[in-house]
């Protein structure tokens, strides 16, 4: 199946993850433009090393969501010709609900849910004066099936994904649309760690038989930004074997 | 083209309402039917085309309720408290509101047209 780009600039927040560097290999390929956010150096280096070969073909950018004033220097520099964002970046907080510090969570949830509004809203405005723009939120199967220790995670991930959901609901009329992927267990980043450990038990979870892997995703994703699915708007989808769906 | 010529320009295109007459005096959603996500692309598009900032509560007077309940409930000038929270708006402007709210949302093209202009000349000024 050929996939078609109504655009060609695509935002991946969270860019120096394995998924985001997948992702922005495939849209390269695809004939997009993709800018990749950092916090760091070493997501910045983390960057460059995985595209070394494609110069000229993607942007790195600079955006902490810890960082409030980080997202005016950001859009001035990616500009007002925004077509797509794909929304990996999601810090880790991992602790149980009754031994959570507290001042830890009122930062988690600023820095993971106030910034990532306070973003929809300012790329939302620009998409809206171009009359199209495509939302991909990536979210997580532990937004709806959390293991002991990833309630923060999961709350932050859930509000998320209502925030996304609203503005496909709010702004789909206007041409811009939103979907929100909840990739299962993935062999990378913070899931190899889980899967390494705990692999055999965890498959045993998936009716599918097996985990997830980069490609995968990153494939999925691309299909979601293309005019093939354009029919999905203001919706999760489950992209986990079944994990979430069984008892 | 003045500011207020721009406006109609831009209202006639987003709302569709070619040949209705627009004056400083029409009501945006008691006249014309303005919606809340019409009110979005109005000021996305007023901030492309004028330059400016744009907070949508001010230029479209959007709390005025919760700052009325607000000094009720503090015990402050009503007048006062919206000339504080509205500073493009007039006293004379604010005080044809405080008479007008029973009849429905006040927002006028003359509220907007004030904030555009004395937006354009706090940047000027900066």
């Amino acid at each position: 199946m050929t996939l078609h780009f109504n655009g060609k600039k695509a935002l991946i927040l969270g860019g120096s993850c394995d998924l985001a560097l997948s992702l922005a290999t495939a849209l390269i390929e695809a004939q997009l433009y993709p800018v990749l956010t950092f916090r760091n150096a070493l997501g910045r280096g983390k960057i460059d090393a995985a595209l070394s070969n494609q110069r000229g073909k993607y942007e790195a950018c600079y955006l902490n969501f810890g960082e409030r004033d980080s997202l005016a220097a950001f859009l001035a520099q990616t500009g007002e010709e925004i077509d797509f964002c794909v929304d990996f970046a999601q810090e880790d907080f991992e602790s149980l609900i009754a031994a959570a510090d507290e001042a830890q969570v009122y930062q988690y949830f600023t820095n993971n849910v106030s910034f990532r509004a306070e973003l929809l809203k300012k790329v939302a405005r620009i998409m809206v004066r171009r009359k199209y723009g495509r939302f991909v939120f990536i979210s997580s199967a532990a937004a709806a099936k959390p293991n002991p220790g990833q309630g923060f995670y999961a709350a932050a991930k859930l509000a998320s994904e209502a925030l996304y959901r609203n503005l496909g609901i709010e702004l789909g009329g206007k041409g811009i649309t939103t979907v929100m992927l909840r990739p299962g267990y993935i062999q990378v980043g913070r899931g190899k760690t889980y899967l390494d450990n705990h692999g055999g038990e965890a498959l045993r979870l998936v009716p599918g038989g097996k985990f997830l892997t980069t490609g995968d995703v990153a494939e999925t994703i691309l299909f979601l930004l293309s005019t093939s699915a354009a029919g999905f708007n203001a919706t999760e989808l489950n992209m986990d074997g079944g994990l979430t769906t069984g008892k | 083209m003045d500011t207020l010529d721009e406006i109609k320009k831009i209202l006639t295109e987003i709302l569709d309402i070619e040949g209705q007459e627009i004056t400083p005096e029409t009501y945006l959603v008691r006249e014309l039917g303005t919606e809340s996500i019409d009110l979005l692309e109005l000021a996305v598009a007023i901030n492309a085309h004028f330059h400016i900032e744009v907070k949508d509560d001010e230029i479209f007077v959007k709390a005025l309720r919760l700052h009325l309940q607000k000094a009720k409930d503090e015990g402050f000038d009503p007048a006062k408290y919206l000339a504080e929270s509205y500073p493009a708006l007039t006293t004379a402007r604010i005080e044809e509101i405080l008479a007008d709210i029973e009849g429905g949302p006040v927002l006028k093209v003359k509220d907007v047209q004030s904030y555009i202009e004395w937006q354009t000349k706090n940047k000027d000024n900066d």
